[in-house]
């Protein structure tokens, strides 16, 4: 296992960056999750660490060796790096044993087809080894792939939207399970995902991108109670934004007061997670909308004319009014 | 480069025929004339056949349920494996010696078996385009209450009315570049006058000329084809597949369906084999056809190596150049809609300059031979391209970066990826092209060595004779070979519905 970095990578298509001076590290033997929107440049980092294509500037290292340059890649084939892709690309022409045999080509035979089935059963897939790509469901495919990518014992493994195409039962289920082969394995693992909790859930650290750059590269719990940016808050959930001044070490906002270390008079963007907006009894504001969101209420409140959204708890009924306290683990300030 | 060999003998015809300081042989003259009114007839009344037959067999075959439906919906495309010239001797055949007293010949006969014969392509577009059409399409017209006789007028005949096109083009384009039926049953049209003008008249320019109308009423219909098809896929409703919800039709209309489908089969196949294969058995001469037949078998196979080497380079260069690809896609498409006379007279009109310039001696066998792989690679690499095409299409940009990911170089990628991927897509390419070129007929039998006859040939010169007994071994062998690729290719759509995921 090696640890896999990124220093100062750029790379264009048609002229717009897709990727933006990025520089950051996948440690050793852990998991970091790219998190952004579509068009953020996160899948375009796996291709370049892959080796299937090259930065315009900057350099990839893969433990200490350098594999990317402008001028120079180390061709794909020799880089051992294990990659899952998103619609998984099993071969169809051979089955799940074969598929995942592929990468073992320099063991003599008898070891390949065992090492093959030894990591199928891993998977809890042994009794599939015979069986084609198109005669598995959605989910053994995505392990099949896994499997396929760690059979090689590469130095890192990418995995590009690892469980996008399933449902969201299976979903919560394979991204523990996978996560569990990762962590015994000890595998340099870099995920992309646009969704936020398979992020924080899933990963070691965290990269959030956007628009070809890094917001910021941090923990999970960092990023979610220390965010960069209003961007890089606004990636890991629902949140409310006020823009505002700074005035007496805070910024005061329809719903209360938020903690400010911006200069007097500056202006500023106050930025609330919905989760961090608790409601009490009283009446400085009014619920305008309530949706059911699993266990909580996904609330709207209304005060001096400004709406706002709420992850509640309890049970509120339409039209009630209510006091709102702003949690400060959840509540930031950026200049404006 | 491609492009070039695929391109080069059809624009030879248009240059040459264009050269302001020839003596105007045909332009103007009756053979040109006669040519155009017998061709435009002659398409006009098959195609409007083929239009009529295709397209209700496949709204019967596609949206209605009958007795039969399921067998019906791939034996209807096994007209197809017979030319039109096998279909032509085959008839003569069964209405002069047969309990029929009909005179055949003539226009209505060759528009009867250009419309049996060809209604196939007119089917099989329109299929496609029913099948496409999104159930949902149909279900919210039903569910707002259309009956099925507006369903299929206002809703499925508009959605399939491209393909439809795109199927009687290409129907037309084979009617207008027929040599062999027209001929038998003594039309005067634009592809006999290319001959006439050629062997009767000796006049390589009269042809060119001739075969220059031709091949301008060919492209003609390839961008009518190409438009058609263009649009068949309206887009937007549902993407998901679903089974098309069939009308079950009540017994007497469904045995009328079961009926016409038939009849279809019966008189576009089973009865012209049926026939061909009773004379054979009884008066064919075995003896006679060994050696036509080896000279086809070498002569296909050849011919389709380097056909299918010259398409696999069309399909390489369209899937990794935009600009090159399209440019030679035209090319081969160009080079196809070409009737095989024309192109064989482009060829023999270039290999003549080179002549006469000294570049070349006299057209030897050796000669004749390269003249004709260039005629069938011009005129046949289109054909070859698109299932290429499909089998390179299910090499994913995915796939090949699993292998490299994996470890593969790039020779194992080719032996363990590609390959056993492609390789289904490129056989099934090298058979089409083979039978294309064992039915092909005025082309070879233009630029053929000296007494080195083909199936094709022998069956034309006994049945030009007035021997249609000994036609119809040679006949019958091309009928048969016809039929194996018809079987992969309808298996293949088939399969391509089912296992889409």
């Amino acid at each position: 296992m090696s640890s896999v970095t990124l220093r100062n990578v750029r790379r264009a298509y048609n002229g717009a960056w897709a990727l933006d001076d990025v520089s950051l590290t996948a440690p050793e033997g852990k998991v970091l999750a790219l998190l952004g929107p579509s068009g953020s440049g996160k899948s375009t980092i796996l291709r370049l660490i892959a080796g299937l294509e090259s930065p315009d500037s900057g350099e990839i290292l893969i433990g200490n060796e350098t594999v990317s340059t402008p001028g120079r890649a180390m061709p794909t084939e020799q880089r051992r790096v294990g990659m899952v892709f998103q619609d998984y690309s099993l071969f169809p022409h051979l089955t799940a044993g074969a598929n995942v045999a592929f990468g073992l080509d320099k063991l003599a035979r008898a070891d390949r087809d065992e090492q093959a089935l030894r990591w199928l059963d891993r998977m809890g897939l042994k009794h599939r080894a015979g069986a084609y790509p198109h005669e598995l469901s959605g989910g053994e495919q995505q392990r099949v792939a896994l499997a396929r990518a760690l059979a090689p014992k590469p130095r890192a493994v990418l995995l590009d939207e690892p469980f996008s195409g399933l449902d969201p039962v299976l979903r919560a289920e394979l991204r523990d399970a996978t996560l569990a082969t990762l962590a015994e394995t000890q595998t340099t693992t870099l995920f992309v995902t646009h969704d936020a909790e398979d992020a924080l859930q899933a990963a070691d650290q965290l990269a959030i991108l956007k628009a070809g750059k890094l917001l910021q590269s941090a923990t999970p719990r960092e990023a979610y109670d220390a965010p960069a940016s209003l961007d890089a808050a606004a990636a890991l959930g629902p949140i409310n934004v006020f823009e505002g001044v700074s005035e007496g070490g805070v910024v005061r906002t329809p719903f209360g007061e938020i903690a400010s270390s911006l200069p007097n008079g500056s202006r500023a963007y106050a930025a609330v997670r919905a989760e961090a907006v608790h409601l009490k009894p009283g009446s400085a504001a009014r619920v305008v909308d309530v949706r059911p969101h699993g266990a909580h209420d996904l609330v709207r409140l209304e005060a001096q004319g400004v709406v706002w959204r709420a992850l509640a708890p309890a049970r509120t009924a339409l039209g009630e009014r209510v006091d709102v306290a702003l949690h400060a683990a959840g509540s930031f300030v950026f200049s404006a | 480069m491609a492009t070039l060999i695929c391109a080069a003998p059809a624009v030879a015809v248009i240059t040459l025929a264009l050269r302001p300081d020839q003596g105007d042989v045909a332009f103007g003259g009756d053979l040109l004339r006669d040519g155009a009114i017998g061709t435009a007839l002659v398409v006009a009344l098959g195609g409007a056949g083929a239009v009529v037959f295709g397209a209700m067999a496949a709204w019967l075959v596609s949206l209605c349920r009958f007795p039969g439906r399921g067998v019906f919906e791939w034996l209807l495309v096994i007209p197809l494996a017979a030319p039109s010239y096998v279909l032509a001797y085959a008839y003569t055949g069964i209405t002069w010696h047969g309990a029929a007293p009909i005179e055949v010949r003539g226009l209505w006969g060759a528009a009867f078996v250009y419309a049996i014969g060809l209604y196939p392509y007119v089917y099989l577009a329109a299929r496609a385009a029913f099948a496409s059409q999104s159930a949902c399409a149909l279900e919210a017209a039903r569910s707002l209450g259309a009956s099925p006789w507006r369903v299929f007028w206002e809703v499925a005949l508009p959605l399939a009315r491209p393909g439809i096109a795109a199927g009687a083009a290409l129907a037309m384009m084979e009617i207008a570049a027929d040599y062999g039926a027209a001929y038998h049953f003594g039309l005067t049209t634009l592809s006999t006058a290319v001959f006439r003008a050629w062997y009767a008249h000796g006049s390589l320019d009269g042809a060119l000329q001739i075969a220059a109308v031709l091949l301008l009423a060919a492209i003609v219909f390839l961008i009518v084809e190409r438009r058609a098809r263009g649009r068949a896929a309206f887009g937007g409703g549902s993407s998901r597949w679903r089974p098309l919800p069939r009308y079950q039709l009540s017994p007497l209309p469904g045995l009328l369906a079961s009926g016409f489908c038939v009849a279809l089969i019966a008189f576009g196949a089973v009865l012209p084999l049926a026939w061909l294969g009773r004379l054979a058995l009884l008066h064919g001469d075995l003896g006679d056809v060994v050696q036509p037949f080896v000279n086809s078998v070498i002569l296909s196979a050849a011919g389709a190596l380097i056909t299918l080497a010259l398409a696999a380079a069309i399909a390489v260069s369209a899937r990794r150049s935009k600009s090159i690809g399209k440019l030679s896609l035209y090319g081969a498409a160009m080079g196809y809609a070409a009737p095989g006379a024309v192109i064989a007279m482009g060829a023999l009109a270039l290999f003549s300059i080179a002549r006469e310039a000294g570049w070349i001696g006299g057209l030897g066998t050796a000669l004749a031979l390269a003249a004709l792989f260039w005629t069938y690679a011009a005129r046949f690499s289109a054909a070859g391209v698109q299932p290429i095409d499909a089998g390179l299409a299910r090499l994913s940009k995915g796939l090949d970066a699993s292998a490299r990911t994996l470890g593969a170089g790039p020779w194992r990628r080719l032996i363990a990826v590609d390959l056993p991927i492609a390789g289904p897509s490129l056989a099934a390419a090298a058979l089409i092209l083979f039978v294309e070129i064992l039915k092909e007929l005025p082309a070879t039998l233009i630029l053929r060595p000296f007494d080195f006859d083909t199936l094709a040939v022998k069956a034309y010169s006994y049945a030009s004779d007035e021997r249609l007994l000994q036609a119809a071994a040679p006949a019958l062998l091309i009928f048969l070979a016809g039929l194996a690729p018809i079987i992969i290719l309808t298996r293949g759509i088939a399969r391509a519905r089912a296992g889409q995921a």
